[in-house]
């Protein structure tokens, strides 16, 4: 690019529409991500925030309400699973396997790592790892750093180390890049070209930030706008033949009159012929293979000059 | 004791320092009450770019998340945008901080060949207290610019001084929203005059959909679609177009460089282009025409 340490993780620009290629000359890819933690705060899932009403709902009703719309639609998901939920919660997380899901992994107990020290991640990140790979029977390929609602950003927390620990750790993705609508690398190092693919997340297309947000009051349910927002980024993705991904969340989702706008808008999604409905690992699958950091990922020495007076 | 006689000469200084108060502002600014469009239009429309990507994240030290999501204005918003008003017809103005000149040279370069206005938006998206390092920050943004169009800016986005911006050759600056119609900004006695083309939060598109926009609370969050805001810039259009007038549509790459606005803003120019007599120039066309024939007096 010109590549910037601190100011861009990735190259100078985007694969264009009529590159992007999808398998057996599917048109656009669609991706389910279910967050299956509840919500907390910066300090990750407490026995209180699951003692909630809302917390029980998301484990039980929400979730199992949700599983029915995929499954009577025959639709792949991917599970974004905290490793404390995993353990609590291990037969339903083989049942979702069971059912032909993806287990990825999201953080130990969807704590914000940002400040913590690089072994501290480290010693995290590998006992999340092993979790989700005995309870689920395989190791998940990728891993989700999603936002909590109370964040004061909503892309999702990572630290400095995150992402080289995750090369390391031999993951094929991470789930939530804001730099793209598509499968983009992220760079952690220029020099040796280190980097992992980054699926795209976009908070326009997550529902907890249009039920009730951010708690209860006038006015805070906009189901409306999350299903126009939902619905415009596929019309319009579908016709660049790009991505499309969403996240749910099975307290958020599975409630009544939300279930009928994620009713409403799969039908329209599967009104669209040439769809690629895939899990993220196996979008994630298909891009390593079909563009491959090796030639794909396009990086120029930084062309930045210091100054004083300037930022650096 | 009898208070009223202090009480009341307390009053009459409040009334005195806000009659003052409001004297300097209206001493500084001419109101055009009407603008002459050229000979078949009879408004004008501006559709401009601030193309910060990531640079205002980093000068806030922002997390990696955000700085990514800044990000996504040079990889892909910004060359939508130039494909959208290229496929149009259309020049916009991208008001481009200095610094972005050496993170997207390519974009910044296409846009230029495309006939858009690459206009300043500080070196580093602020403004330095120090005079001379202000200076220095102004010619440094005008000087990369120039570098990658051949051409130095004449319009600003910015909190520069008004005088160094004259000094710098600058013919207009496009920041505030004194008035719906450009206005002439002056000191109080009239000196070192300089046209300001409006523009307002409500028809800017990171006050719609950018979440934590200026450092707002989650409280303060109300992310909207983009129907929702097609209607809200169409309604300022339509009340425009009857008053002959202009409107200032601010976008950000990042923002409005998403494929479903992207869509929003190609219906919403198609139903603008559905009314006779609109003028879609660059910014620099509108100044250049109220300077002419409008000139501060």
């Amino acid at each position: 690019m010109p590549w910037k340490e601190r100011y861009t993780i990735s190259d100078e620009r985007t694969l264009p529409d009529a590159e992007v290629r999808w398998p057996d000359g599917r048109r656009c890819a669609f991706r389910i991500v279910v967050d299956l933690a509840p919500t907390s705060g910066p300090d990750g899932i407490t026995p209180a925030d699951l003692a909630t009403p809302e917390a029980y709902f998301g484990r039980h009703g929400g979730l199992d309400a949700l599983l029915g719309v995929l499954e009577r639609r025959g639709l792949p998901a991917t599970f974004a699973v905290p490793a404390v939920i995993a353990e609590i919660m291990p037969d339903t997380v083989r049942r979702l396997r069971d059912a032909g899901h993806e287990i990825a992994a999201h953080g130990f107990k969807h704590e914000d790592v940002s400040r913590l020290p690089r072994d501290a991640e480290k010693a995290r990140l590998a006992r999340t790892t092993e979790i989700i790979a005995r309870i689920a029977g395989e190791r998940p390929t990728g891993w989700f750093s999603l936002a909590r609602p109370g964040d004061k950003f909503a892309g999702g927390a990572v630290s400095p180390h995150t992402i080289d620990l995750l090369v390391e750790a031999g993951y094929d993705y991470f789930g939530n890049g804001l730099a793209d609508d598509i499968p983009h690398y992220w760079v952690s190092d220029f020099a040796s070209r280190r980097n992992i693919l980054a699926l795209p997340y976009y908070y326009h297309y997550d529902d907890q930030f249009f039920l009730l947000f951010p708690k209860k009051g006038t006015g805070l349910e906009n189901p409306g706008a999350l299903e126009r927002n939902w619905r415009a980024e596929l019309d319009a993705q579908y016709k660049r033949g790009r991505q499309f991904s969403m996240v749910l969340h099975p307290h958020a989702i599975g409630w009544p009159n939300r279930l009928q706008v994620l009713e409403r808008f799969l039908d329209h999604a599967a009104s669209l012929p040439g769809l690629w409905v895939a899990t993220s690992a196996a979008c994630a699958k298909h891009w390593l293979a079909t563009f491959p950091a090796a030639t794909h990922l396009r990086l120029e020495p930084s062309i930045w000059q210091d100054y004083p007076g300037s930022l650096s | 004791m009898d208070t009223s006689t202090g009480i009341a000469s307390d009053l009459d200084g409040d009334i005195a320092a806000l009659k003052a108060g409001a004297a300097a502002s209206d001493a500084s600014h001419r109101r055009l009450p009407r603008i002459e469009w050229p000979e078949g239009t009879r408004m004008a429309v501006n559709f401009t770019a601030d193309f910060d990507a990531m640079l205002l994240r980093r000068l806030f030290n922002e997390p990696p998340s955000q700085l990514a999501k800044g990000e996504f204005g040079g990889r892909v918003g910004i060359w939508r945008l130039v494909e959208l008003f290229d496929s149009h017809g259309i020049k916009a103005t991208i008001f481009t901080p200095g610094r972005i000149c050496e993170l997207y040279p390519r974009a910044v370069r296409a846009a230029a060949d495309s006939g858009h206005e690459i206009a300043d938006h500080m070196w580093e998206h602020q403004v330095p207290k120090d005079r001379a390092l202000e200076r220095d920050h102004l010619r440094k943004a005008k000087a990369a610019l120039e570098k990658l169009t051949g051409r130095a800016p004449v319009g600003t986005r910015s909190w520069h001084s008004r005088d160094l911006l004259l000094e710098e050759g600058f013919l207009y600056n496009s920041h505030d929203s004194l008035d719906a119609l450009p206005t002439w900004v002056s000191a109080a006695d009239g000196s070192g005059p300089l046209l300001n083309l409006p523009f307002h939060y409500a028809i800017d598109d990171a006050m719609f959909f950018s979440f934590a926009w200026l450092n707002t609370e989650n409280d303060a969050q109300r992310m909207m679609d983009p129907d929702h805001v097609e209607e809200i810039w169409w309604d300022a259009f339509l009340q425009q177009y009857r008053a002959g007038g202009y409107l200032n549509i601010c976008m950000h790459p990042f923002v409005s460089g998403r494929a479903l606005r992207i869509a929003m803003l190609d219906r919403l120019i198609n139903r603008m282009k559905t009314m006779p007599g609109v003028w879609f120039p660059t910014c620099e066309q509108v100044a250049r025409h109220v300077v002419s024939r409008h000139p501060f007096r």
